[in-house]
């Protein structure tokens, strides 16, 4: 499985080191100088996660499973990179994103059952009414993907590493959820699925989950986290638990790039902490100032 | 989009269209020419909406997004190359390297006027070429499920390339849902056992039971196992497809649960004593070996070891490949390393090295040069006779 993520077009196309994806972004919003001072928007992650709301609330009444779920985020993310988000009308790319991901993740739903859901969740101002709508959009967003459909994510890498490390029932709990949060950060266009899972397992090791308390995760556990595990790679944690000690050895034995474990891990952080100015109401309020400055899309 | 869908490459800038080849399930294919400096010729395969003449954008079905996405996705010199793919006015087209022959065609030019059998080397290299990309494939998680002759592309150059990933899904993608998706898969001909009784969780392995029937049609020149296709009935349930495997068993035998311990677990396990009960061949099998053996000699192959036969080298592979029990089935991976070629010399990379035999081109009709006409007429297939003279089965039925 590895080889065919070697050679895929996610690694080929869609991977970018920081810089890189600065660049892009950079590039993008210059060519839009005008639309993007007006319209100031949230952080991206912010909108991440309102995108990720709303793409829940399509999804749930339809039963959509949450890998198709996150390959539309990943679609939309790789559909961001490629066009200013002040040019289009996110509504429609959302729900265009998951009717596309669904076809690709073997769960297809009807484009009328996801026009129903996306007029549900959205404002009037910011909704459409017409499936030709989505049926459009699904060409622009193929073509700016340039077809490039085919996602590998960090859900198999989990499975297949969970029995390597013999995670408990809570830890593999805790592991997807943060595999969940990584689709809200850049991390999908940074990094391996097979880096996200091992950061994921890592974190979930160190951070302890106990039965029947899955709390969210935050900031400062998982800064905690990231000193504990320095603390094991140091050798300085005297009477360090067990089994972060011995996580710390397979991670050194194996050519896990530890660099990079720390390096998402503080992606994640940064997420966390962000993630506690989350308002709803402001990401929907700026983005329907723009869609309807821009003329409503209907 | 506010703007709307602005297509950024147009066929017509980048093609000239030289002619239609052939329509198919899905879309038609026509032959072109590269322009403005692209070089070289091309398939360019296009889809049609929906509903035909559709004005509007309705959404693309599923299984042409599959195929967009592996044709971009997969890279392999014995699966045909993917040029691009263009997304123009509601229509898709993807855009192939050019094959002037597939394993049709081939086999029907030995058929006609009489028959001449497919020199032994020219098999070899067929199916080497053939076992590499699937290989590729099946590494790569993709399980094919439409192989046959039709769907096996050729160049002049003796290159075989695997095409029409029309119905190739990936496999670590939820079980279940391979099952659910669609019900028919594989033409019937090529359909192996556990399709036909009805496994929900089947494997790369119906692939290599296709390359079987596969390898068994170009030494013999006629489809192995030619069945009539039960027609899916008006409550759209999917029929026990007794025909074809009565045509399976004739040869093969009844399987038994001694060579397939899972074979009571499959779903329509029971019809199989339902075919037994008064047929009496059934009771005496044609056996596989002797169909080879009566084969080889129609076909004037040589008797004796040499590379101008398959031999006996030929009979075990096919056996392997022929076997009930998926998981005895031979993989792609393994099938390459059996003595048929691992003996002699290396197959050739072209299957047409030091044969004398020369293949028509491509036929290419002019009735429908217009690549953008919107309404397609129904008939499958109008330039090319060659399909119903052969009398191929019923197409694959539509998915969603
Ligand atoms: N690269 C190619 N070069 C030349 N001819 C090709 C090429 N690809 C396909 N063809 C021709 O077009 C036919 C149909 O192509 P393909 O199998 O991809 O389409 P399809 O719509 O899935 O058809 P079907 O339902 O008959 O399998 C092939 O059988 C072959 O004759
Ligand atoms: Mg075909």
């Amino acid at each position: 499985m590895a080889s065919s993520y070697w050679d895929s077009t996610q690694r080929k196309f869609w991977t970018f080191t920081k810089q890189q994806l600065n660049l892009e972004r950079k590039k993008l919003e210059e060519s839009e100088r005008n639309l993007v001072s007006m319209f100031p928007l949230p952080d991206r992650r912010l909108l991440s996660i309102y995108f990720y709301h709303q793409l829940s609330k399509m999804a749930r009444p339809l039963g959509i499973r949450q890998q198709a779920l996150a390959t539309a985020q990943v679609y939309i993310r790789r559909f961001y990179t490629k066009v200013e988000i002040r040019r289009t009308n996110p509504a429609l790319v959302l729900a265009t994103a998951l009717y596309l991901a669904c076809k690709m993740e073997e769960c297809p739903q009807h484009i009328r059952m996801i026009l129903a859901e996306a007029r549900h969740c959205w404002d009037v101002d910011t909704s459409f009414n017409d499936i030709s709508k989505i049926g459009e959009c699904e060409f622009t967003l193929i073509s700016e993907m340039n077809s490039q459909l085919i996602v590998h994510h960090p859900y198999r890498s989990l499975a297949e590493l969970q029995s390597q490390f013999q995670l408990i029932q809570e830890e593999n709990a805790l592991a997807w959820s943060i595999i969940n949060d990584h689709y809200l950060t850049d991390l999908p266009l940074l990094h391996s699925p097979h880096q996200i899972a091992i950061t994921a397992i890592v974190l979930a090791v160190v951070l302890k989950p106990t039965q029947g308390n899955l709390q969210p995760v935050q900031a400062a556990g998982v800064a905690n986290a990231l000193q504990t595990l320095g603390n094991a790679r140091n050798g300085a944690a005297q009477g360090a638990q067990n089994r972060v000690q011995k996580l710390v050895d397979w991670l050194a034995e194996s050519s896990v790039d530890m660099e990079a474990v720390v390096e998402c891990t503080q992606e994640l952080i940064s997420l966390y902490e962000i993630w506690e100015s989350y308002t709803d109401k402001t990401c929907k309020d700026q983005i329907a100032k723009f869609v309807k400055a821009r003329g409503v899309d209907k | 989009m506010f703007s709307g869908y602005n297509t950024k490459k147009r066929v017509a800038e980048r093609y000239r269209i030289v002619g239609f080849i052939s329509s198919g399930t899905y879309g038609r294919v026509y032959k072109a020419e590269g322009k403005n400096g692209r070089i070289g010729e091309f398939a360019i395969k296009k889809f049609k909406p929906d509903k035909e003449g559709e004005v509007q954008y309705t959404g693309i079905s599923q299984s042409a997004i599959r195929e967009m996405a592996l044709c971009t996705e997969l890279e392999h010199p014995n699966v045909v190359h993917t040029v691009e793919i263009i997304l123009e006015e509601k229509c898709i087209f993807i855009v192939f390297e050019y094959a002037e022959h597939d394993l049709l065609q081939i086999i029907h030019h030995h058929n006609q006027p009489q028959r001449q059998a497919i020199p032994a080397k020219t098999i070899r290299s067929i199916l080497y070429q053939l076992l590499q990309g699937l290989v590729y494939l099946h590494r790569n998680w993709v399980m094919h499920r439409d192989l046959k002759p039709a769907n096996i592309m050729v160049t002049s150059s003796g290159k075989v390339k695997i095409g029409d990933l029309g119905l190739a899904r990936l496999y670590y993608k939820p079980i279940h849902s391979l099952f659910t998706g669609d019900k028919v898969v594989v033409t019937i001909w090529y359909r192996a056992p556990e399709l036909l009784l009805g496994s929900r969780h089947y494997t790369p392995a119906v692939d290599l039971w296709a390359v079987g029937c596969i390898f068994a049609e170009l030494l013999s020149l006629r489809p192995i196992f030619k069945g009539e296709e039960a027609k899916m009935d008006s409550k759209k349930t999917v029929p026990f497809q007794r025909n074809q495997m009565q045509k399976i068993v004739e040869i093969m035998g009844m399987p038994s649960k001694d060579r397939w311990p899972l074979l009571t677990a499959m779903p329509e396990y029971g019809q199989l004593s339902s075919l037994a009960a008064g047929n009496s061949r059934f009771q005496r099998p044609q056996g596989l070996e002797h169909w080879y053996r009566a084969c080889l000699k129609s076909n004037n192959y040589p008797p004796g070891p040499s590379p101008d036969t398959p031999g006996e080298d030929g009979l075990s592979l096919l056996q392997q490949l022929l076997e009930y029990d998926p998981q005895k089935r031979l993989s792609a991976e393994n099938a390459l390393q059996h003595p048929y070629f691992t003996t002699h010399s290396k197959p050739s990379e072209n299957c047409f090295e030091d044969s004398k035999i020369k293949y028509p081109v491509r036929r290419v009709s002019q009735d429908d040069n217009d690549i953008r006409s919107g309404s397609l007429p129904g008939t499958k297939r109008s330039g090319l006779p060659d399909d119903s003279l052969i009398g191929r089965p019923a197409k694959r039925l539509k998915e969603g």
